[in-house]
């Protein structure tokens, strides 16, 4: 039993910190309510193209509150630079929203994206 | 995302995974390490402090540097234990440099070895006069190991025909004030023997002592908690803040 355990606990460790290391990609995805990234962005890009600024300073609300959610689950695995580029792209779309400007919107909702999907990889 | 939480966590990752990737790799004590091993040490505490405090990038990157480090660490020591050429290659060889009490000094050129050093390693055994020195070889950890001329060798009880018993290795009974019974049964001895022996020395209770050990000869060292001692010789050459 003691050579077991000497050899399953220091097995379970590393197993455990691989799950850490690498849950990542798996925990950016929507896993429950109110935490779908790329869909919140993809609604965003249709609101704006419509011009529709109401709708879309709403969505840009949910998203930010996507994000929060998002960032406590994958903060583990995930580096810190691109946790930050999409934080910053998210600050941009707002003042872009308030401005009602369209193309830079629609600029950093597709960075924004871009950041998202090299996330954890 | 909690900066100082992360770190915790990526601490608590690199900390166990440094420990039990060390404990695969070597058996080694600190002082048959080779140079090389030494840099591979390095190395691969640089890359877990990396993986503990480098927030820009993943944990998964560090995490995989380390263990590929230490898998090759793990590698060249099985390739160095089945195979003795390449154990040379890698890890050296040992390198006579006074031999028959001659200096070599194309022997010391080759490994890099000023005299000065050399001297510096023959004091820090103890010998002081390289006409005492036969051979002196320095070993692939970079330790140098001397063999005194026979007439700078001290007299054995061998030489002087004194017969001498073998002492053995001492045994705890008693670490701490805790009885270990396992030692106890192992050298045929029970309790009440050991409470007879501390019953002779004036104590009677194990708890009273902090050391007991016994060995195959059956000496016994018994060491109190108290100790009655009560000026204490101070070996300090400078008033400290204790």
């Amino acid at each position: 039993m003691r050579r077991f355990l000497i050899i399953a606990i220091p097995l379970a460790t590393i197993i455990l910190f691989l799950v850490v290391m690498l849950s990542g990609n798996y925990l950016k995805q929507p896993l429950g309510k109110n935490d779908d990234i790329p869909g919140l962005i993809e609604v965003l890009i249709k609101d704006i193209q419509d011009e529709q600024w109401e709708k879309v300073s709403q969505k840009a609300e949910e998203l930010d509150q996507a994000w929060e959610k998002v960032v406590f689950r994958i903060q583990f695995s995930a580096e810190r630079n691109e946790i930050n580029n999409i934080s910053v792209a998210l600050a941009r779309l707002k003042g872009a929203i308030l401005e009602k400007d369209r193309l830079s919107a629609i600029m950093e909702l597709k960075e924004a994206y871009e950041h998202w999907r090299q996330l954890c990889q | 995302m909690n900066e100082g939480l992360v770190v915790f966590v990526r601490s608590i990752i690199a900390f166990f995974s440094l420990l039990i990737f060390t404990r695969i790799i070597g058996k080694e004590q600190i002082s048959q390490l080779t140079f090389f091993d030494y840099v591979l040490g390095i190395t691969i505490g640089s890359i877990a402090a990396s993986l503990t405090t480098d927030l820009a990038s993943r944990a998964w990157p560090h995490w995989v540097g380390l263990i590929t480090w230490a898998a090759l660490g793990y590698l060249m020591e099985i390739v160095t234990l089945k195979w003795r050429y390449v154990a040379k290659v890698l890890e050296g060889e040992p390198v006579i440099v006074i031999m028959n009490g001659k200096i070599m000094e194309k022997a010391l050129k080759k490994a890099k070895y000023r005299v000065s050093d050399i001297l510096e390693l023959m004091r820090n055994q103890g010998v002081f006069d390289p006409n005492e020195v036969d051979f002196a070889i320095i070993e692939s950890n970079g330790q140098l190991s001397i063999l005194k001329k026979a007439e700078h060798l001290p007299v054995t009880r061998k030489d002087m025909n004194i017969p001498a018993q073998n002492s053995g290795i001492s045994t705890e009974l008693v670490y701490d004030g805790i009885l270990i019974e396992e030692n106890l049964r192992q050298l045929n001895k029970d309790k009440d023997w050991l409470m007879n022996e501390l019953k002779a020395q004036g104590i009677n209770s194990i708890s009273e002592v902090f050391l007991v050990t016994l060995n195959p000869e059956g000496s016994i060292y018994i060491d109190k908690y108290d100790d009655h001692i009560t000026k204490i010789t101070d070996i300090g050459d400078y008033k400290g803040p204790f």
